[in-house]
């Protein structure tokens, strides 16, 4: 049983290609998703305005002026100067819709990661290491009954108001979804043969849980974060809607939804353009995670 | 004789389960020699699953707890070892099959990975070198073309395909003892066959000692060259397997022989042990077959018989031992 004398005929057959092929297959696999393609290049679009905001604003987004209520430009009394028309104090809403997604983004992402890393390691912890579980799922179920606003509430009792407390209550807040789910995910795992077969070949504890638990629920799991993107911009917009969040002259879509609320029946394109902005974010990372976890789930390839 | 490089001395498994104790196996011994194949025989629920996760402390505690007993191997008694140098052990020296060839590969890996995985950690192979040696390995198994099949993620493979991939993984350090646990119970007959063949080559090849586990007699017949047989939990009978097919003492493996369709007897119908396994929590005085024992009298149903040795190399736990007259068809007529 050894490998003495072929080796160079070994070499002539070894396929060094694969591994870089098939890194450039789920790409492309990606991109011929009919459904996907599309809400992921108006989410990279999206990303991409938000990001160059302060180069691609047309207005200064916090500028008053005496243009109120304008709305947008290829309605009969839109102007040009402003594309999507302007609020009830005269701002440029095109220029705060891109500066509020800039916000949004930020605010969903980093509550989606806070909730997402740590509720994920204790749900998975919870599931492989049993002794434990009870512990963490009370401590869980504890902070399930504690409601977002109201954990948001408190934070900014103690913090003051601003974006950060709204993020972290809203990361706080969905660590305990994201751990009942990854642990009823993870116990599925723990639960097939090969983490029995890993074992049997040695693996450490750690290996156990990066390479076989945490690879095989990961894919669930970015489904039900991507999902709970969505949540978290609606409960950041619902809480800048309160009064905590962003505060006035900054800009976030909740926000700018909230404010449009007063004018909604003279001027509607007011709290109706940064709705559908918050609409069409949320459904192209629900399509894009949906689609991400088909190509990146080896089972599900043919 | 050789030398034994795998000894269970009164192995002891308990199951704690709301506060009940269930002795799932009771004072299991015996010796797997070197190169040699030893058939591990008993029906569904006799503990010897059990006993081979417990030889490689794989039963996860609680609930289970390995009350007593010593697995020595090497020279050193396996339920002493500290996890890290069990976890040394554990694809190293010992090598596992299981019976769910589907369900026992890492979906999200390539086989070749999870095989260089292997050989990293006991090995340390690396890089060219453990690719080189994994597709050596799983032409070893007969896995054609090898080197295309190194890159497949087990999906791809069918049951039989898989299978070869585990035992290629099992054997992937050249471990001196291999345990298969019903490795071809989810397989198609014509297969079972192959990773039969497959599993003997091997062993005469490289010389690693087999426990296999099964439930069929015709694969122990086929493969094995030793038997140890459970029943409930405790070892029945065990020996050489040319002397207990030739001459089953204990009457279950009798029931169990007979229980066994054969080409020579083409009329009648297949004799059923009649009852089924004590469950582990009932409290058994005597022997544990007794209530299904067609010789149990008042000393079988109130003394426990030990194994005690009937002839050179053949064991027996049975007070009616020897017994003549019954024979391996004697159910069928």
């Amino acid at each position: 049983m050894t490998a003495t004398g072929t080796e160079g005929g070994d070499q002539a057959i070894l396929p060094e290609a694969p591994a870089p092929a098939r890194r450039r297959a789920w790409w492309r696999a990606l991109l011929r998703d009919r459904a996907a393609a599309p809400a992921m290049l108006l989410l990279a679009a999206i990303v991409l305005a938000a990001i160059l905001a302060p180069w691609i604003a047309p207005h200064d987004p916090s500028a008053n002026s005496r243009a109120v209520m304008q709305p947008p430009a290829w309605t009969e009394r839109g102007t040009w100067e402003y594309l999507l028309g302007t609020d009830s104090q005269g701002r440029d809403i095109l220029s705060r819709v891109l500066y509020g997604t800039r916000l949004t983004l930020l605010i969903g992402l980093v509550a989606v990661g806070i909730g997402g890393i740590v509720g994920s390691a204790l749900g998975l912890l919870s599931a492989m290491y049993r002794r434990i579980d009870p512990w963490i799922m009370r401590l869980n179920d504890m902070m399930l009954s504690f409601p977002a606003i109201l954990l948001g509430l408190a934070l900014v009792a103690v913090a003051g108001t601003g974006v950060l407390p709204v993020i972290v209550a809203l990361g706080i807040a969905s660590i305990p979804d994201c751990a009942r789910i990854a642990r009823s995910i993870g116990i599925g795992v723990m639960g097939q043969e090969y983490i029995e077969a890993g074992r049997a070949v040695g693996l450490s504890d750690l290996a156990i849980f990066r390479r076989y638990l945490l690879r095989n629920s990961i894919s669930s799991i970015m489904i039900f974060l991507s999902l709970r993107f969505g949540q978290i911009i609606l409960i950041g917009a619902a809480l800048s809607f309160l009064g905590l969040g962003a505060q006035a002259p900054a800009s976030e879509l909740g926000m700018m939804a909230a404010q449009g609320r007063d004018t909604l029946l003279f001027a509607p394109h007011i709290a109706t353009i940064p709705s559908v902005v918050i609409f069409v974010i949320v459904l192209c990372a629900n399509i894009t995670g949906d689609a991400l976890r088909d190509v990146l789930d080896p089972r599900l390839q043919t | 004789m050789v030398d034994p490089v795998l000894s269970l001395r009164d192995l002891d498994v308990r199951f704690n389960s709301d506060g009940h104790q269930l002795r799932v196996v009771n004072g299991v011994g015996f010796d797997l020699m070197a190169g040699q194949t030893l058939g591990l025989v008993g029906e569904s629920g006799c503990g010897k699953s059990v006993t081979s996760l417990a030889i490689m402390r794989l039963l996860a505690s609680p609930p289970a707890e390995i009350a007593g007993g010593e697995v020595i191997f090497e020279n050193r008694d396996l339920l002493k070892l500290s996890k890290r140098e069990m976890r040394e052990m554990r694809g190293g020296r010992m090598g596992m099959i299981f019976q769910e060839p589907m369900t026992s590969l890492n979906p999200v890996y390539t086989c070749g990975s999870q095989i260089i995985e292997s050989l990293r950690r006991h090995s340390g192979l690396t890089g060219k070198a453990a690719r080189e040696r994994a597709i050596e390995l799983l032409d070893t198994v007969r896995l054609p073309s090898p080197e295309k099949r190194v890159d497949d993620y087990p999906h791809q493979l069918s049951g039989g395909q898989r299978q070869r991939v585990m035992i290629a993984l099992a054997l992937a350090n050249d471990p001196t003892v291999l345990i298969a646990d019903e490795p071809t119970t989810a397989l198609d007959v014509t297969i079972q066959a192959q990773i039969l063949d497959l599993l003997r080559d091997l062993q005469e090849r490289t010389g690693t000692a087999v426990l296999l586990i099964t439930h069929d007699l015709g694969v122990v017949a086929e493969t094995c060259q030793a038997v140890v047989v459970m029943y409930a939990g405790t070892v029945v009978e065990r020996g050489e397997v040319g002397a207990i097919f030739a001459d089953p003492q204990h009457p279950y493996t009798v029931g169990l022989m007979a229980a066994v369709p054969r080409m020579d007897a083409l009329q009648g119908r297949l004799t059923a042990i009649p009852g089924s396994v004590p469950p582990p929590w009932e409290r058994v005085v005597g022997c544990r077959f007794a209530p299904r024992c067609p010789l149990a009298d008042d000393r079988c149903r109130n003394e426990r018989p030990t194994l005690r040795e009937i002839a050179p190399g053949h064991e027996i736990a049975c007070w009616k031992a020897p017994i003549e007259g019954v024979s391996a068809t004697g159910g069928q007529s």
